[in-house]
């Protein structure tokens, strides 16, 4: 169980390893965060909008194409980038700096 | 001024045409009048009806049953007495101007159901508003009690003709009953709004100015939504609760897939916001390509998983050509660690993280695609087991592996291939103690078939290394430790070893099969390597070597053949040296070099399937990939033709060899350059 758990921490370190990237956040459906490495306050704003945004997008989707489904959402800004993998159960957020 | 005059022509054109309009309204609405005049008598007859009612009610039976089933008609039936009130005084009021009265009856077609909404506002409220507000309020109060009524079509086509009458009043008060003011219309809803509501559709609330209302719900909805979500984001997990769910299985999937996603989409570096309309000083290397040139491109190493360990095997995917997988020997540095470990490299994505770890107990010595399973990755142990992975499993150690038995293996297995088609397909497996083992992927608690591969002496052989002919299934090549090559095949009267072929002094470090289909078929050729520092052309046919390469200083590990060019090969040795040699340019020299960074030791050696890129292991753990120029890479059409050349040109020679010998006894074995053009 451990090193599975290891596992878990493995990938997520090596993802917040990547250049340029300032943050990797895992949240439920809910939007309740269950890992970070950010700072609490940005974590749960992050959690919440995100998730909201990623639970939109998949409707247009869907709604577009009921058969469709939602993979991946890329937001571009000019200070960010911020990648989402949405699944099931669970959002993956990494907020990158595409400059570096 | 030509401009104003075309403008009030314009206008002088558009009031005429409301002129008309205005006639014709008229006209139509004298046309109504006598219709409604006709349909007056139905009220009259409901006067009639309403009484009967109130005696059935003084009898005890319930008007109200009436009063549900055609509320349009209590409407028109109740108000006459209340309207002749009323009416005398609004039609007196200097706010029932014309210009009202047309823009209340502009609006009316848009009225709707919500007449009785009127009993939400308190009447005050006629005295706050303006009279402009009062009076285009009133019909919609008015004519939201009419709207359920059978007259309301009606209604709507009557008002518009009306518009900007001034005499309109009389008659509409007249000619229609069930047109009333605000005042006594509240007692009509007192004693209507009840059933009336129960009539009305579901969702639409009884309540006061509909414009105000319609909005209303909007607002509240999205305010309520907002605050309720915002605690939940708030309530945070108890470290125990994340735990549990970071230790659940869903979650486990989650981060590998969405992990392995994040990766390359991280990897990517692609700027999409390139702007070529600035002035850009990057523009370089439009020639680097052109020449015959090998290219560091990049290496793949893992850190905890590849450091130390001599890369023991390369082999790419047949689904999935970006795919290789290469197994590593045990890392002596780390005890602890698996022995084994395999690793799925991805060659199209730029992220330098393994796409799969596999390992087990022991190191592995080769390791091959399951060829016609995608998701297989088969491993052959130093202890003899060959162990199976399955990508689609969460899980790195094997799911299944062979039993150590003296059915099977006991030696280290170094050969390892899938051999047949789709549906007639073994596992062909060879260890040290010249055991070839044939297997099927379905069972692999027992070979299929064994067969011992032995010198005609009755000596084992110890096989170090393999290969099949391109689509042979039975006919195969082996190198060895004692320097001899042999050819065998699995079936038949004969099955064993066919063919010795002597000519290498040290241990056979690697054996490649042609394999480039073209117009000719040069698939009897095979080359090796050997600890001699040579590597060596042979013809199955001959047991003599067609040609010995020699132009290296250290022990050679491996070679191997273009799947692209006919007359391309790459060769490793172990000083770090990367050859690639176009036979049809030149047989003494490489046409390509490049000696890996660190000068490490070499130890196998493969093209990518599209024979673009070619891919070196090294005694480090780092697989390292160098582009091969296009020109070298790429065969032009003449290139079998040239290959057929060479090879003659080689015999020749070697013939010319022979002969020197004989004649000169030790002559030395000049062998002249060949450059065929």
């Amino acid at each position: 169980m451990n090193s599975k758990a290891s596992e878990v921490e493995d990938t997520l370190k090596r993802i917040q390893s990547h250049k340029g990237v300032i943050g990797t956040i895992v949240v439920n459906s809910e939007g309740i965060p269950i890992k970070t490495t950010m700072d609490n306050t940005t974590t749960v704003q992050y959690a919440g909008l995100i998730s909201q945004l990623s639970d939109k997008a998949r409707s247009v989707v869907r709604d577009l194409d009921p058969t469709n489904d939602l993979t991946f959402l890329r937001i571009r800004s000019k200070k960010h980038e911020i990648m989402v993998a949405p699944d099931r159960e669970f959002i993956l957020i990494v907020i990158q700096n595409p400059a570096e | 001024m030509a401009d104003r005059k075309a403008e009030l022509e314009k206008k002088k054109a558009k009031l005429q045409a409301i002129r008309e309009e205005k006639e014709r309204r008229r006209r139509e609405k004298e046309q109504k009048d006598a219709e409604e005049a006709a349909q007056r008598t139905a009220p009259a007859d409901k006067d009639t009806r309403k009484e009967l009612d109130e005696m059935l009610s003084s009898l005890g039976v319930a008007p109200v049953a009436d009063v549900l089933s055609s509320l349009s008609s209590v409407t028109s039936v109740g108000t006459p007495e209340q309207s002749f009130t009323a009416t005398p005084e609004t039609s007196l009021q200097p706010n029932a101007t014309p210009v009202f009265v047309a823009s209340q009856r502009k609006k009316a077609p848009q009225l709707s159901v919500v007449s009785v909404q009127t009993t939400s506002i308190p009447p005050k409220e006629t005295v706050v508003y303006t009279k402009q507000t009062q009076t285009t309020h009133a019909p919609h109060e008015r004519d939201g009690s009419d709207s359920s009524s059978p007259l309301k079509g009606y209604y709507e086509d009557w008002w518009r003709p009306r518009k900007a009458q001034t005499f309109g009043y009389y008659d509409e008060y007249n000619l229609n009953p069930g047109l009333e003011w605000e005042d006594e219309f509240t007692v009509d809803d007192e004693e209507s709004s009840l059933p009336y509501q129960n009539k009305l559709p579901p969702g639409i609330l009884p309540s006061g100015l509909p414009q105000v209302k319609e909005i209303e719900p909007a607002v509240t909805q999205v305010e309520q939504e907002a605050p309720k979500k915002e605690p939940k984001t708030l309530q945070e997990l108890s470290e125990d609760e994340k735990m549990m769910i970071v230790l659940s299985e869903d979650f486990q999937k989650f981060i590998d897939r969405s992990g392995r996603l994040m990766e390359r989409a991280l990897s990517e570096r692609t700027d999409i916001y390139t702007d070529y309309t600035g002035a850009t000083d990057n523009e370089d290397g439009g020639d680097e390509k052109s020449g015959n040139r090998l290219s560091f491109n990049r290496f793949f190493f893992d850190e905890r998983w590849s450091k130390n360990r001599f890369v023991t095997s390369l082999d790419w995917s047949p689904q999935y050509p970006e795919l290789l997988v290469a197994s590593y020997q045990s890392n002596t540095e780390s005890p602890h660690d698996p022995d084994g470990v395999c690793l799925v490299w991805n060659t199209k994505f730029k992220k330098t993280t393994p796409e799969y770890i596999f390992h087990c107990q022991s190191a592995v010595m080769s390791a091959t695609f399951a060829r016609f399973h995608p998701n297989l990755i088969l491993g052959g142990t130093y202890s003899g087991q060959i162990v199976l992975w399955d990508n689609r499993v969460q899980k790195r150690t094997p799911i299944q592996r062979t039993p150590l038995s003296a059915a099977s293996h006991t030696h280290p297995v170094y050969c390892l291939s899938v051999v047949g088609t789709q549906n007639a397909h073994n596992l062909i497996s060879v260890s040290t103690d010249g055991r070839l083992c044939s297997w099927s992927l379905e069972m692999l608690s027992q070979p299929q078939d064994t067969l011992e591969l032995q010198h005609p002496k009755n000596k084992a052989i110890a096989v170090t290394c393999h290969a099949f002919p391109n689509n042979d299934v039975n006919n195969f090549v082996l190198g060895s430790e004692e320097g001899a090559v042999y050819s065998a095949c699995r079936h038949g009267s004969k099955a064993g070893v066919t063919e010795i072929y002597e000519g290498h002094q040290a241990p056979v470090t690697g054996i490649n099969t042609h394999k480039v289909s073209g117009p000719m078929d040069f698939s009897h050729l095979f080359l090796t390597s050997s600890f001699d520092w040579t590597v060596k052309l042979w013809n199955q046919k001959e047991n003599k070597p067609l040609y010995s390469f020699e132009d290296n200083g250290d022990y050679v590990a491996d070679v191997a053949w273009s799947p692209l060019h006919p007359a391309l090969f790459a060769a490793v040795d172990a000083s770090g040296r990367l050859d690639l040699w176009n036979l049809n340019t030149d047989t003494e020299v490489p046409t390509a070099t490049a000696t890996v960074d660190g000068s490490p030791a070499l130890n196998r050696v493969s093209f990518t399937p599209a024979g673009t890129h070619v891919t070196t292991g090294d005694d480090n753990g780092k697989i390292w990939v160098y582009d091969v120029g296009e020109q070298l890479a790429t065969p032009r059409h003449d290139d079998w033709q040239k290959m057929m050349c060479t090879l003659q040109e080689l015999k020749n020679n070697q013939a010319d060899d022979e002969i020197d010998k004989l004649n000169l006894g030790s002559g030395p074995s000049s062998v002249s350059s060949i450059v065929s053009r």
